[in-house]
């Protein structure tokens, strides 16, 4: 049994690290909000923090790839414009409305993998030009702030539907869909190709595909992230997703995803994406001054970067 | 072995210490809490608590209005009414703000002044507030909701004043260049809107090129050049912003072009380029976003904790800046960046807010 969890904890040593931050951010949360842990709190918590962790969840499966998407906020708020204006520009249930908005950011995500893949551009400056060709579109789709969600899916997503932190369900839902696709063809090909894709293509792997695949799945997250935040708000707005293009970058780094690709996990995407929610909250709570708050988020987050290097360093050695 | 304890010491100490750090915070924050919970009871507002979330805290124009909002603060302070106001600078993060609003819900503010990011995405969040039976106030730019005081300027009006005084300018015809803010923002699209249809009146006007650019001077510039260098002949710009007519107008002083009829704002860069070309016959017109929303929100906060029926929809008028009273608002011994305006007297706030 023991020797069971040292292993677990060998695996996962470069998390333990950060599910310590974690804790302490809790812990000092507990003692500022003290109904931290009722289902209330959970619930408002959860939807407060969805968007950026399926948005971080997006962006690891590009970084994974060995690539960076700095499209995502914009293919965000598409999702967001499409999900909220589709009700206005015809008939057609709520759950059309996500499929749309999802295709759309599904086919988003693919434009960009075969830009990537075929035109064999660097993802940076091809998701760089993609935020602007996105961007653009969403204005087309919304020109400003609008659109409309059924108040009904608002409140029970922001205050619990029967007691159910929906937010909370439709992340288990994700990370188990993760988990499985990780341990198919697929997933496996996702980290071969990103780890090392001469030897991926030579071992006969379709790297081209695996990568117009993987861009696309990052599509998929992103386009959750934006219902999601089409929900929490109620409407669409145009330039909302913006900072989710770092916010998310900031929160795969943070949980371990390399820039070169092929190494990481999504587990600790998500811790990094909650310690970042649960950091510019607390901040909001202790009252210091709002520019103190920006130095000391940095500051915090270099901190936790520096320190997570050093006790995983011997992993590297 | 033993460098892999060393570490786990570090990584432990670590923690221990942020732990420690983030405690010590609270204690002096702490202190006010033991408010008394009667505010909501009638007759005199006594020690609210009260927070404003803002979009941006940067730029001049917010700072200006920190300033203004910060004195009528302490002198509501010093009549026992307010106890605490805090800032909270989302730094142009819609969601951050959202953040903001719901911790200040959880720690029971009684005033949550807000200067939206987006007019529609912060609603729910909002009504939560009043929902708690927090009294919210918007200004400056504002969100949708029913349920919230909204102080702030016709922002259609503004744009059809700009857009009536160059029509009149022109007699009613010429080719014009627009430049509006970033495309997809509130207060753009409603300034273009009010412009849009007062133009519509003159068949005679021709807009021959619609700018959109940040309200910066330098992305501004840029591109008022190009559209300039493709209509030379232009007749008058209609501007919606003062970083905006700025660039224009030194647009056309550094090519040492025709001085033509720029519509402004009181951005003090663009009030002493005109006032220094004033004599080589430039003409303008300019308005405000008057700093003083802020006291006026906040007053009407404090009024409406006190019982008073203060209106739901508080429409500031705007003010009206031409060649005849320009001398008394452009501040030639302040930098460019600011945007001089006078306070508004108790009287007329107490006016507006149903006093």
């Amino acid at each position: 049994m023991r020797e069971r969890i040292t292993t677990a904890a060998r695996g996962n040593t470069d998390l333990l690290g950060l599910l310590a931050l974690l804790l302490v951010l809790l812990v000092a949360y507990q003692h500022y909000d003290p109904s931290l842990l009722s289902p209330a709190s959970v619930t408002i918590l959860s939807a407060q923090f969805l968007p950026l962790i399926l948005a971080a969840a997006g962006q690891t499966t590009v970084m994974l790839l060995g690539g960076i998407d700095l499209s995502l906020g914009a293919v965000l708020g598409l999702a967001m414009a499409v999900f909220a204006t589709y009700d206005a520009r015809g008939a057609g249930g709520v759950m059309t409305a996500a499929a749309l908005a999802l295709c759309v950011a599904v086919a988003a995500g693919a434009v960009n993998g075969t830009l990537v893949a075929y035109a064999g551009l660097p993802p940076i400056v091809v998701t760089l030009a993609a935020s602007f060709l996105w961007s653009g579109v969403t204005l087309v789709v919304l020109p400003q702030p609008g659109g409309h969600v059924p108040a009904g899916l608002v409140d029970a997503y922001n205050n619990g539907w029967y007691g159910i932190a929906l937010p909370a369900a439709a992340l288990a839902l994700v990370l188990a869909v993760w988990k499985l696709l990780r341990t198919t063809r697929h997933g496996l090909a996702l980290y071969a190709v990103g780890g090392n894709e001469h030897g991926a293509y030579a071992s006969g792997l379709h790297t081209r595909g695996v990568k117009i695949g993987g861009y696309a799945l990052a599509g998929a997250f992103t386009g959750l992230a934006g219902i999601g935040l089409a929900v929490q708000t109620g409407s669409a707005d145009p330039t909302i997703g913006t900072p989710y293009t770092l916010n998310s970058i900031a929160a795969s780094v943070l949980g371990g995803i390399s820039f070169f690709g092929g190494v990481g996990r999504m587990r600790g995407t998500v811790l990094g994406a909650l310690v970042i929610g649960l950091l510019t909250n607390l901040l909001l709570f202790t009252g210091i001054s709002p520019f103190y708050q920006l130095v000391i988020q940095g500051v915090i987050l270099v901190a936790a970067l520096a320190l997570k290097t050093y006790v995983t360093r011997e992993a590297a050695e | 072995m033993n460098t892999r304890s060393v570490r786990g010491v570090v990584a432990l100490a670590a923690s221990l210490c942020a732990l420690a750090g983030v405690t010590a915070c609270n204690v002096e924050s702490d202190s006010d809490t033991a408010k008394s919970g009667a505010s909501a009871s009638a007759a005199a507002a006594k020690d609210l608590k009260v927070g404003w979330s803002t979009i941006y805290l940067t730029p001049s124009w917010m700072q200006q209005t920190l300033k203004m909002l910060q004195a009528d603060v302490d002198k509501l302070k010093s009549a026992g009414k307010v106890s605490t106001f805090k800032t909270f600078n989302a730094n142009g993060d819609t969601s951050q703000q959202i953040s903001q609003i719901r911790a200040m819900i959880q720690q029971k503010y009684d005033v949550i002044l807000v200067d939206a990011g987006s007019s529609t995405a912060l609603n729910p969040a909002l009504e939560q507030a009043v929902a708690a039976g927090i009294t919210v106030v918007a200004f400056d730019s504002l969100p949708t909701s029913k349920k919230v005081i909204r102080v702030g300027t016709d922002q259609k009006a503004w744009g059809s004043m700009m857009a009536e005084w160059l029509a009149g300018k022109l007699d009613g015809k010429g080719s014009v260049i627009a430049m509006n803010g970033p495309a997809g923002v509130a207060v753009s699209e409603d300034r273009w809107a009010g412009a849009e249809t007062v133009f519509k009146k003159y068949p005679g006007i021709k807009i021959v090129s619609n700018v959109h650019s940040e309200y910066n001077l330098a992305p501004a510039a840029q591109s008022f050049a190009s559209a300039y260098s493709a209509h030379p002949d232009i007749d008058g710009v209609f501007s919606q912003g003062g970083a905006l007519s700025a660039a224009a107008l030194q647009t056309l002083i550094k090519q040492d072009k025709k001085l033509v009829p720029i519509t402004g704002e009181n951005y003090n860069g663009f009030l002493k380029l005109w006032k220094s070309k004033q004599k080589e016959g430039f003409s303008s017109i300019a308005t405000a976003q008057p700093n003083y929303l802020s006291v006026i929100a906040l007053e009407a906060a404090v009024a409406k904790v006190e019982g008073v029926s203060v209106p739901q929809d508080i429409t500031v008028p705007l003010p009206e800046i031409t060649d005849d009273n320009l001398s008394e608002y452009v501040q030639t011994d302040q930098p460019d960046d600011s945007y001089p305006i006078n306070d508004m007297p108790q009287s007329e706030i107490d006016k507006l807010i149903g006093k």
